[in-house]
């Protein structure tokens, strides 16, 4: 389970590449050779359900298996693919997950050909997850919503078919895009954020609450952390005495 | 070979008995068996026919030129003796130099005629025969036959390296290690963009390709790295070097295999060739896991071959290129890039030259890319070669809009890996080949360019809005947006947006000292920040103070320079002093080296007062 409760972003990357969710076993498995052994895709099929579940999330071991399909392209399992996009497109605005996972993907209908499949809802969701992406990825967040809760095609299978089992997505989504507010603004309109994390007014008041940003009349205020309230500073040279071992060195002698 | 997924068992001897000679192999001994029985019919049957071919042979033994013969012997010789000076110096001059004045635009002899020279040694043949392939694929366009039958050796080779009773006994200089793991590896990826296209092969080129799908396949690319990897237990050799574990301590852990030299270099280079192949598949995070281990700094092994030292980081720089890890990026290729130019002068003359100039250009294109998509102060003399090369194209980097991602693009194709794609077209099956041929699929650097483009249109996309913020202390978004967007109605969010974009773009996560490869730390790219208040935008600059350090440091060994000059000249000749000095010297007090006051024209320049003169800079420095 993620932290949905603070909107600030990460200090370093290990929660990333090694979460804490993710077992020995499961750590054995991506870092051997066993990696490739197809006899390992439904226990790392299973891992994935869990994360989708319980809203864990483990990019490198997503990517183990996109890298099964990818040589067991008879194998590969639309459902599974699609739950992997929408785990890493939650996963941050600005990270570079999405296009990992999608740089191990060939386009649809290869991937459907090998497996003799004439999945229409995957031909249509692959365009539209990469669009949704590239909306998050420009910050385009009221944009977003309104494509995620328009009546297209991919909204509407993705809603239908794929929300109702993801029970963390949206509220993952919101924190990472309340993370890219946070990031800029000290202060803002409530409105604004209700348009942009797609929050009715009834419940805005909670949900601030929920990520400990105050509320002053029609704003919200956001707490300080480090991004939103910077101030002018003067960068000082800093020298190390070991960069200057080489010059004392030679004084030396 | 058979069993395509046999690689990733973990018993050691089934891990290896996968990496048998491929069935096409197999079938190509027993063709080549059932011709030398009838063979040996025939000779019985027209005795006279065979003395004539045997005459041809001896023929065309005889036309090779002496002095080949004579190194084909002596080369012949010193691997049997492991002799490594002498097998160095063949391998990286006698044979280039052999080649040039016999070889420049045909193959070398056959292996099989110049097998009476070597007492049919078939060992020293494969490793001939890799040789061989790798002249025809460096200088003449390799036929369909020259790719497999060079597969075929290859596998030989890592077949008795790795399935012998035991370690064998050869050892091979490490250049030649590194240069067979590296052709391997380029030879894959050589046979993959060939066979990526159906189009323009004949039907004896397809028939070939529908049979032997398991030639240069992937899984055989990896199984052969990740079997060199397991048997010499690199990982482990290194984890516990960088532990600081003693030497036999290593060489235990290495095991029966790991701790000769040819199976641990081996199994090193594996591991860069093996970030290679990911990178190329796709997959950075994999690649750089790949190279978790491998000591980077730039006094580690990895230097001693400088190709593979500029292959791997070409690699590392690419993966986080795909992380969106521009400073890690620039970090990298930087670093190599100096080691390469303080260098040249030793490597010029290496029969590598060519290859390494090549690539290094192709990491200045791609500084060039990543100080565009991340500003900030990087190494001068490095910029100063990028500004020199690209300057135009910064230029329009820099300036941002349409023309800017044409120029992204241009230089990411040109620099870029050749990425390859995993499956290949369908050969098997003529039907399904002809849709396939009429409709190819998205080429695999076409997928890897369109992802790159993306993320560059995003991170540039901010150059207006910070050009703009730079003119302000304070300024409301709606104002911002009149500037911007005039004509749209949710201007304000637009800018905004934007805002929230240039923002993300000056934070990123960097790899700190004595971090993994893959970890990171959250750091600040840019000089111009901002926090808005409800839409009201304030920015903060912060300005960076001169830096002195390097101008002292750069005096300072200046000043260095020319003292060494003047203490190492000789001294002004007698015949002209000695008319001056009052008392002539005796030989013996002159001081065996010529000092400093002496030879200064009368300023006292002694070794105490440079110390003086570097204490005081070091003073202002610190």
């Amino acid at each position: 389970m993620q932290d949905l409760s603070q909107a600030v972003p990460p200090k370093t990357l290990s929660e990333w590449h090694n979460p804490s969710s993710r077992t020995d076993v499961i750590r054995d498995l991506i870092h051997g050779v066993d990696r490739y052994n197809p006899s390992n895709l439904s226990f790392m099929e299973d891992y994935l359900a869990s994360q989708v579940q319980d809203g864990s999330y483990d990019l490198l071991a997503n990517l183990a298996i996109l890298k099964l399909y990818q040589f067991n392209p008879q194998l590969s399992n639309p459902d599974v693919i699609i739950n992997i996009l929408l785990k890493s497109l939650s996963a941050s605005v600005n990270g570079s997950d999405f296009n990992l996972s999608m740089s191990l993907l060939r386009e649809p209908a290869a991937i459907l050909h090998d497996i003799e499949s004439d999945d229409a809802r995957f031909m249509i969701l692959i365009p539209f997850l990469t669009h949704l992406h590239d909306l998050i990825r420009n910050c385009r967040f009221a944009a977003f919503w309104s494509e995620f809760n328009g009546g297209s095609e991919g909204a509407t299978i993705l809603r239908a078919a794929y929300l109702p089992q993801h029970p963390h997505l949206i509220p993952t989504l919101r924190v990472r895009f309340a993370t890219s507010i946070a990031s800029s603004f000290s202060r803002i309109s409530l409105i604004r954020v209700q348009r942009w994390l797609d929050l009715s007014e009834s419940d805005i008041n909670d949900w601030c609450a929920s990520v400990s940003w105050g509320i002053e009349g029609s704003d919200a205020v956001i707490p300080k952390n480090g991004d939103n309230d910077v101030k002018a500073g003067v960068v000082r040279e800093n020298v190390e005495l070991s960069q200057l071992t080489k010059l004392i060195a030679a004084a030396a002698y | 070979m058979a069993d395509p997924t046999a690689f990733y068992e973990p018993e050691d001897d089934e891990l290896l008995s996968s990496l048998a000679v491929p069935a096409y192999g197999v079938s190509a001994h027993a063709f080549h068996d059932e011709f030398q029985h009838l063979q040996e019919l025939e000779q019985h049957a027209y005795p006279p026919s065979v003395a004539q071919q045997e005459e041809e042979h001896l023929a065309a033994l005889e036309a090779i030129p002496q002095d080949v013969k004579r190194f084909l012997i002596l080369f012949h010789q010193a691997i049997l003796e492991n002799d490594l000076p002498s097998i160095s110096n063949m391998y990286e001059s006698g044979w280039t130099k052999l080649t040039t004045a016999h070889y420049a635009n045909s193959e070398w002899p056959e292996a099989e005629l110049i097998s009476p020279l070597v007492q049919n040694d078939q060992v020293f043949l494969t490793l001939y025969r890799e040789l061989y392939f790798r002249h025809v694929y460096a200088r003449l366009q390799p036929t369909i036959d020259d790719r497999f039958q060079s597969y075929e050796n290859i596998c030989e080779l890592f077949n008795y390296l790795l399935n012998s009773d035991g370690p064998v006994s050869l050892e091979l200089p490490i250049q030649w290690i590194w240069d067979m793991l590296d052709e391997f590896v380029y030879q894959f990826q050589s046979f993959a963009q060939w066979r990526a296209n159906p189009k323009q092969k004949t039907e004896e080129e397809l028939e070939l390709l529908a049979e032997a799908q398991q030639v240069w396949s992937c899984y055989s690319v990896l199984n052969v790295l990740y079997s060199l990897i397991q048997k010499s237990h690199i990982d482990d050799q290194l984890k516990a070097e960088k532990e600081g574990k003693s030497p036999e301590e290593v060489a235990e852990l290495g095991g029966e295999y790991g701790s000769k030299p040819l199976y641990r270099h081996l199994g090193y280079f594996s591991l860069i060739c093996l970030l290679r192949v990911h990178v190329l598949l796709g997959d950075p995070t994999l690649a750089l896991q790949t190279v978790e281990h491998v000591e980077l700094s730039n006094t580690a092994f990895i230097t001693r071959i400088t190709a593979c030292h500029v292959m791997a980081y070409y690699h590392i720089g690419c993966a986080y290129m795909s992380l969106g890890r521009w400073p890690d990026a620039v970090k990298t290729f930087v670093q190599v890039l100096i080691f390469i130019n303080r260098m040249k002068q030793y490597h010029t003359r290496s029969y590598q030259y060519g290859a390494i100039t090549k690539q290094c250009e192709r990491m200045y294109a791609l500084l060039a890319i990543c100080t565009t998509l991340s500003p900030g102060p990087s190494d001068e003399s490095i910029m100063a070669i990028v500004k020199e090369h690209y300057g135009d194209q910064l230029s329009v980097l820099q300036r941002g809009g349409e023309e800017a991602l044409a120029t992204f693009k241009e230089l990411y194709l040109g620099a870029c890996p050749k990425y390859l794609t995993v499956n290949p077209p369908p050969y098997e099956d003529p039907s399904a080949l002809e849709v396939y041929a009429q409709n190819p699929p998205v080429d695999p650097t076409q997928r890897h360019l369109d992802l790159f483009l993306s993320e560059a249109q995003a991170v540039s996309g901010v150059s207006t809005v910070r050009n703009l913020l730079k003119l302000y202390t304070s300024i409301d978004a709606s104002k911002l947006a009149a500037f911007m967007s005039p004509d749209e109605t949710d201007g304000e969010d637009r800018v905004l947006e934007q805002l929230m974009m240039l923002k993300a773009a000056s934070r990123t996560y960097a790899r700190g000292q004595g971090m993994g490869v893959l970890d990171g730390e959250k750091v600040v790219t840019n000089n111009l920040d901002f926090t808005i208040e409800g839409t009201m935008v304030h920015v903060e600059e912060t300005t960076a103070h001169r830096r002195y350090a390097g101008f002292f440091v750069r005096n300072a060994e200046q000043a260095m320079r020319a003292f060494n000059t003047i203490r190492s000249s000789p001294l002004p000749s007698p015949s002209v002093r000695r008319p001056q000095s009052a008392v002539p010297l005796p030989n013996s007090a002159i001081p065996p080296k010529p000092s400093a006051t002496t030879i200064a024209n009368g300023v006292p320049a002694s070794d105490g007062a440079w110390q003086q003169v570097t204490k005081r800079q070091v003073r202002i420095v610190g």
